[in-house]
């Protein structure tokens, strides 16, 4: 971000807009920012309150009348806080051990797709919009191809294997987002610590993190968030179909 | 959150490992028009495009073109990082890429208007350098469109 700052100010078109990590913006002094305190991934704060986004945008705005920089400046407020609701019952019941059931994985990921879909259509219904759609093939299709070779210990070609899972986990995250009740924290550790998905995710990254190929080595790197990957579900993970 | 001291170890030295210097002689294009007057590009890194468009690579310093009529309903991201919370911009693209929120500043005459396209980039795994030529190459695409802020969201 401050890279693209530095560039189009010295074409000469102003700049102005959000630092989600101050150290970095910090370091790298471009022209003019507004460091926000939301978390990574919410730049704007809060999704749909469009009164809190305004305010995040008006003071951003405002920076470009600063005569002299380069500007930094804090926003004041933290994200309202959100009432924890009792806690959050995944619809849908899944293995204990996910890795322990007896199917395929083609047909425990078929399975799972196919009983998400009716919250995956209220989530559609309520938002008139979704974000799966990187790769042309609907989920049921993704989770078919992701359990055949997952069965087969085949491998998938490293990028469409990212682009595949980044479909499946919006298709997951949206579903379960449109459950009463569901908070994203929850959401993140039930899909990564209860879902034959997030199981052979965790497969995947296990079969292909030590691979010869460094562009295997490097989607590997980009299948698990950090903090998975410091868990315990993921230690105990195995590889070479799960 | 984000602030470092709220993060595990792990998350605040691979944050800190991004930071950096940007080359050249420091840029700043001092302010000669009122807000009202102005016309804004929104830019974001979050790796966002049409759905069905070419995802973002691994590593990539290329940038979709978001038209300014979208609605953003049909957009994907594909965005190579994993270690940030998807969920708000599944719920609404305007936390990330706040279309609807500069439409109605338009709307309300406080900014004069926007940009016939929005760009979103990746930012991911690349040095500043990496982005120089793409960037030189989209202000030379702004210029023509008239365009002389840009707004920019990272994610």
């Amino acid at each position: 971000m401050s890279a693209i700052a530095h560039f189009l100010e010295s074409e000469g078109i102003a700049t102005t807009g959000i630092s989600l990590v101050r150290e970095n913006t910090v370091a790298f002094s471009p022209p003019r920012f507004l460091w926000v305190p939301f978390p990574l991934g919410r730049p704007l704060g809060v999704p749909s309150d469009p009164a809190f986004q305004h305010r995040v945008i008006a003071h951003a705005l405002s920076l470009l009348e600063r005569t002299t920089g380069p500007v930094l400046e804090d926003f004041p407020e933290d994200p309202p806080q959100v009432d924890e609701v009792a806690q959050f019952a995944c619809p849908v019941s899944f293995a204990a051990e996910p890795s322990a059931a007896p199917e395929s994985w083609s047909a425990r990921l078929c399975d799972e797709v196919a009983q998400l879909s009716p919250w995956y259509a209220a989530a559609m219904a309520k938002r008139a919009r979704t974000s799966v759609g990187i790769l042309a093939e609907t989920p049921a299709v993704l989770a078919s191809e992701l359990g055949a070779c997952l069965d087969a210990t085949v491998m998938l070609a490293p990028q469409r294997c990212k682009h595949l899972l980044e479909d499946l986990k919006a298709y997951y995250l949206e579903s379960m987002a449109a459950q009463p009740g569901a908070q994203a924290t929850q959401l993140a550790t039930w899909m990564w610590r209860d879902t034959h998905l997030g199981a052979a995710i965790l497969v995947l990254h296990a079969n292909m993190r030590d691979a010869d190929d460094a562009s295997t080595r490097e989607i590997a790197a980009a299948l698990l968030p950090r903090w998975v990957i410091e868990s315990e579900f993921a230690r105990d993970a195995g590889g070479v179909g799960g | 959150m984000v602030r470092l001291s709220d993060l595990p170890d792990f998350e605040a030295q691979h944050l800190l490992a991004k930071n950096g210097t940007l080359p050249g002689p420091r840029a700043w294009v001092a302010p000669t028009r009122k807000l009202s007057q102005r016309k804004v590009v929104l830019i974001t890194t979050a790796g966002i495009h049409r759905a069905g468009e070419e995802p973002f690579a691994a590593s990539d310093a290329s940038y979709r073109v978001l038209p300014g009529d979208t609605s953003g309903a049909d957009f994907a991201m594909s965005h190579a990082s994993v270690n940030f919370d998807r969920s708000g911009f599944q719920d609404d693209v305007n936390v990330v890429f706040p279309i609807d929120r500069f439409r109605e500043l338009v709307a309300e005459q406080k900014v004069a208007a926007l940009a016939s396209h929005h760009y979103s980039f990746m930012g991911a795994g690349l040095t500043p350098p990496a982005y120089e030529s793409s960037v030189r190459q989209l202000a030379e695409i702004l210029r023509r469109d008239n365009v002389d802020t840009a707004f920019l969201t990272p994610v």
